[in-house]
């Protein structure tokens, strides 16, 4: 190659990779000068049915998604799932009527019921039974615990001061063995929303703490998680009654039968309902009447939740 | 228009700093280009990932917030947003695309809402450009358990990540123009370094140019190899030498970079240096034997000079004429003998052939016979004949071709001999037998004429006696005695000239002889207007000779002389005696016309005579020359007369300018010989 044309091809090469990379994507012209305050529009009139916020919203909506949509389907009627974020505003909400349908823990219940809302299903349990209970877990190699008595002086995580198998039915096992809430060294609810019962289990499995309160079925839900053999089951409470579905007082009766009969026909027998009961994490829903929960109220009562609810 | 200077005139150390200049700067610009383009396609990439991400996140974020429509937890995760410093804006947008929350001041801008969704399901980016700034709008839908709830947008200012972009870019080309000007620091020290030697290196070949072989560009050795290697080879050329490398000296192979039996040895790994210095190095050693060479080839010339100049003066000094002509015939070379007998410069002659030196005929014939023996590759050898100031010049020319390795004839070498001498003394040999001959000849004639003739003598003597004086008879018999006397003296002379005469040789003065002579002749010579001028020698010489004969050959030369003046003239009689050289000689010099050169060498050949028949029989000088040759003299004729032979003698209106004849004769006698040596004009 003669000299010149080295040269030419040395400085003309810079010029060409400056020419061939460039801005290779459309621009949109948008003019952002012109704006307008947006409004909302209010939803349509709906049923609206809401589940005690133990879990994160997208939880409870996965959870009671085709639920809500086989009900809407069955009843005809328009049903529309709202997220409370926290279980004193699922309760006020229930007082003031903006929720229709509540599913909600049986200690909630009873402090809703007293503004008027009624029982009308209760559910079965994963485990096949309508009640569920608490369980007292610590670490398998903490030789310190080995019965209830052993938990004096201990640190205490619970799922919530609201919760009735992550924390209050616990307490009423440990009352009922004269182990009082001063006798621990720390009782701690667990953190943030959802996932509660979760948190708990991990915290003892870390070792931050002693013993944890759960509501049976959670371990297996940690299964595959963390290893569960490191977990011991120290303690069980009694059984009680399960999650139950109330009216708001005033909802027309009829409407809640119609619901009521839609739930009280699925069965685990069909495929189809099947899929929606163990999505919405149940065996099936039997009807319920507030008679039931007449062993909650009392430990309740037992435990001075009134007491309670004002110390949290 | 500026007149850039051409590249090939800029300096050395110029051409390296421009040249790393040059290379720091193609590579470093392209790169620095190269790398901004890399780092903002990385940054626009890391930023749409992060718009991605952040638009992905806020999504999922949002999905709790959504489904309890709380709109402040949703205004707050937006204004979190918006607290990045490139994130101009971020909204959300309900299932039916209404706006639930963004985070702009005085309304949401319309056009906004609809110029990007989510694609398929999927997030979509899409670039806008609002005027003043480009901006990432990212759409993301909100999704949970796989129903569409909205979409959250932000919006990722493009312009601001590519001003980082650029200030990265900014910072690149800074440091590449300090790579550069710190990189010029070193190309300078270094092309100083490369040219300070190159130049030393120029210097000294200019000083080889000049002549001067003794500077040295390289560097000296600390240690010689013999001291590194203690070495003990004194005859080797690399011992104790520590101006040059060994492997240079006195390795036998220099080619490459040095022998390879080199590479091994510690004086090799000491000593040896990068490519200026080995050419530095070479280039001494190149001197040296530049040097070494031109000292030979002086002294090989100066020997050849000396040989030249002895073979020029060889040739030069050999009177035979030599020359060597070329296959041309044209002059390659001639000496100086050649030289001078053709009357030219030696450098005017060299080139030239015989044909334009020479005459005419004589170059015709020179040409052809060297043509002949150039044709004919043979040697030829003859002599010639050739005519110079009126005089024959013999010439014995040999002529012999020089011939190539291959036998074809390439030149002729030409050396010619004066020989006329030689050929006189054989013309002299020869008439001398013939004279031996004739003079046998005539001697025996003579003798066997005599007696009758003095028998005719007697009768016509006696018979005169017989008739009456006066009568016709008496008158007849005086003729037949006058002529019979005639014959006698020719046979007188033949006998003379024989040697057959009689010699009576007495011891006699040579002037007194002369004086006879010139007495007897003076007399009748006045009468024909000559006169006799005589200067002898006073010392009276003596000689031992023949006193009639002698005076015979006085009286010829003077007879002769007087026949050469005809009308009239002076004729110088001289005399003198060179007593170291035992001799006396006498001179007979006339004022007549003088004898021609062509007759000098003839006149004393018998009957050679130029006086018309009948007046002369040229017999006398002959028979004089037989008698000076009998006294063991010698005779010889000169003319014209030498140049002031006549000045102490009036010789009047004489026509000149005439011819001297010299006779030298023997002194026999020591005690003849007196007084000191005659200074005469002819020792003069």
């Amino acid at each position: 190659m003669r000299r010149r044309e080295a040269l030419f091809a040395l400085f003309t090469l810079p010029a060409a990779l400056l020419w061939g990379c460039g801005n290779d994507d459309d621009a949109v012209r948008v003019d952002l000068s012109k704006r307008e305050e947006p409004t909302l529009r209010l939803p349509p009139k709906a049923i609206t049915y809401a589940y005690l916020p133990q879990y994160a919203h997208t939880v409870s909506y996965e959870r009671h998604r085709l639920l809500l949509e086989y009900l809407g389907r069955a009843t005809g009627l328009n049903l529309r799932q709202i997220f409370p974020d926290t279980f004193e505003e699922h309760v006020r909400m229930v007082e003031r009527g903006e929720i229709d349908i509540s599913f909600s823990n049986p200690f909630a219940y009873i402090r809703m019921a007293r503004s008027g809302a009624r029982a009308f299903a209760r559910i079965i349990e994963p485990s096949g039974k309508p009640d569920f209970k608490s369980q007292i877990i610590c670490r398998r190699d903490n030789g310190a615990l080995k019965t209830l008595e052993d938990c004096r002086g201990k640190r205490w995580m619970a799922v919530d001061p609201s919760s009735a198998g992550g924390y209050l039915y616990a307490l009423g096992e440990f009352l009922e063995n004269g182990i009082r809430r001063r006798d621990f060294a720390e009782i701690s609810f667990a953190p943030g929303p959802g996932g509660k019962q979760e948190k708990v289990v991990l915290a003892v499995y870390a070792g931050t703490y002693d013993i944890g309160s759960i509501r049976d079925g959670t371990l297996e839900i940690l299964r595959g998680k963390i290893d569960i053999g490191q977990i011991r089951v120290l303690a069980e409470s009694k059984a009680y009654p399960g999650w139950v579905y109330a009216a708001r007082a005033g909802l027309a009766p009829q409407i809640v039968d119609r619901i009521a009969k839609a739930m009280f026909h699925l069965s685990m027998s069909r495929p189809d309902d099947a899929v929606i009961l163990t999505t919405a994490g149940m065996r099936g829903i039997i009807p319920a009447t507030d008679a039931d929960y007449g062993s909650v109220r009392q430990l309740a009562e037992k435990l001075g939740l009134d007491a309670l609810e004002d110390n949290t | 228009m500026i007149a850039w200077p051409k590249l090939s005139r800029l300096s050395f150390r110029t051409k390296i700093n421009c040249g790393i200049v040059l290379i720091v700067g193609l590579i470093t610009i392209p790169l620095a280009y190269l790398t901004w383009r890399a780092a903002a396609e990385s940054l626009r990439a890391e930023t749409r990932k992060r718009g991605m991400v952040l638009s992905e996140n806020l999504a999922m974020r949002v999905s709790d917030a959504m489904l309890s429509m709380d709109l402040l937890r949703l205004k707050n995760m937006v204004d979190e947003l918006k607290k990045v410093d490139d994130i101009v804006y971020a909204f959300i947008l309900d299932r039916d695309g209404n706006v639930l929350v963004h985070t702009f001041k005085g309304g949401f801008p319309v056009e906004l809402r609809t110029v990007n969704a989510p694609q398929k399901g999927a997030p979509h980016i899409q670039l806008l450009d609002d005027g003043r700034e480009y901006i990432d709008d990212f759409a993301a839908p909100v999704v949970i358990v796989g129903t569409p709830f909205g979409t959250t947008r932000i919006g990722l200012s493009r312009t601001k990540a590519e001003a980082g972009a650029d200030r990265l870019a900014l910072m690149i080309v800074f440091y590449s123009a300090t790579a550069m000007i710190a990189a010029l620091a070193p190309s300078t020290l270094f092309a100083r370094r490369v040219t300070e030697r190159i130049n030393r290196l120029k210097s000294h070949a200019e000083e080889v140019v000049k002549g001067n072989l003794d500077q040295r560009a390289g560097p000296r050795a600390l240690f010689s190899c013999s001291s590194m290697l203690a070495c003990d080879k004194t005859a080797c050329p690399a011992y104790g030498d520590r101006d040059r490398r060994c492997w240079l000296t006195a390795s036998p192979d220099q080619r490459g970079e040095g022998p390879e039996s080199c590479r091994g040895c510690p004086v090799y790994a000491a000593q040896k240096g990068d490519e200026i210095q080995d050419l530095a190095e070479t280039f001494d050693v190149m001197a040296v034997s530049l040097k070494t060479h031109l000292d030979e080839l002086r002294r090989t010339e100066r020997v050849l000079k000396r040989q030249e100049r002895l073979l020029r003066t060889i040739l030069d000094a050999t009177p035979d004429l030599v020359c060597l002509l070329d296959e041309n015939l044209a002059y390659l070379a001639v000496n100086r003998a050649f030289a001078a007998f053709v009357a030219l410069d030696p450098q005017d002659i060299v080139g030239t052939t015989d044909r334009d030196i020479f005459p005419a005929d004589e170059g015709t014939a020179m040409h052809d016979e060297n043509a002949l023996v150039l044709t004919r590759s043979r040697p030829s050898d003859r002599e010639v004949s050739l005519r110079r100031d009126g005089a024959t010049v013999w010439l014995h020319v040999v002529r012999v071709p020089i011939t190539d390795s291959r036998g074809k004839a390439i030149g002729i070498l030409r050396t010619a001999r004066d020989v006329t001498q030689l050929k006189q003394f054989q013309e002299q040999l020869i008439q001398s037998q013939k004279m031996e001959s004739l003079g046998k000849l005539a001697g025996g004639v003579a003798h066997e004429i005599n007696t009758p003739l003095g028998v005719i003598l007697g009768y016509a003597q006696l018979l005169q006696d017989d008739v009456p004086t006066g009568s016709q008879i008496h008158a007849d018999l005086q003729t037949i005695e006058k002529q019979a006397k005639v014959c006698r003296k020719i046979v007188a002379d033949l006998l003379g000239f024989s040697r057959q005469a009689e010699s009576a040789k007495i011891e006699m003065c040579f002037n007194n002889s002369l004086m006879e002579a010139i007495t007897l002749v003076r007399h009748a010579f006045s009468l024909e207007h000559t006169a006799i001028v005589t200067d002898l020698d006073e010392r009276m010489p003596i000689i031992y000779g023949d006193p009639e004969k002698l005076k015979q050959v006085w009286i010829n030369l003077l007879a002769n002389a007087r026949d050469a003046m005809g009308g009239g003239g002076t004729l110088l009689v001289r005399s003198r005696l060179y007593a170291a050289e035992q001799k006396v000689t006498a001179w007979f010099a006339d004022t007549g016309p003088g004898i021609p050169a062509e007759n000098c060498s003839r006149i004393f050949d018998p009957f050679f005579t130029t006086k018309p028949v009948g007046q002369g029989t040229g017999l006398g000088l002959s028979v004089s020359f037989g008698i000076i040759q009998d006294h063991g003299g010698s005779i010889s004729v000169e003319s014209p007369v030498p140049h002031g032979f006549f000045d102490s003698v009036d010789t009047g209106d004489a026509p000149g300018p005439g011819a001297v004849f010299i006779v030298d004769l023997p002194l026999d006698h020591e005690e003849t010989i007196g007084g000191a040596l005659p200074a005469g004009p002819m020792e003069g």
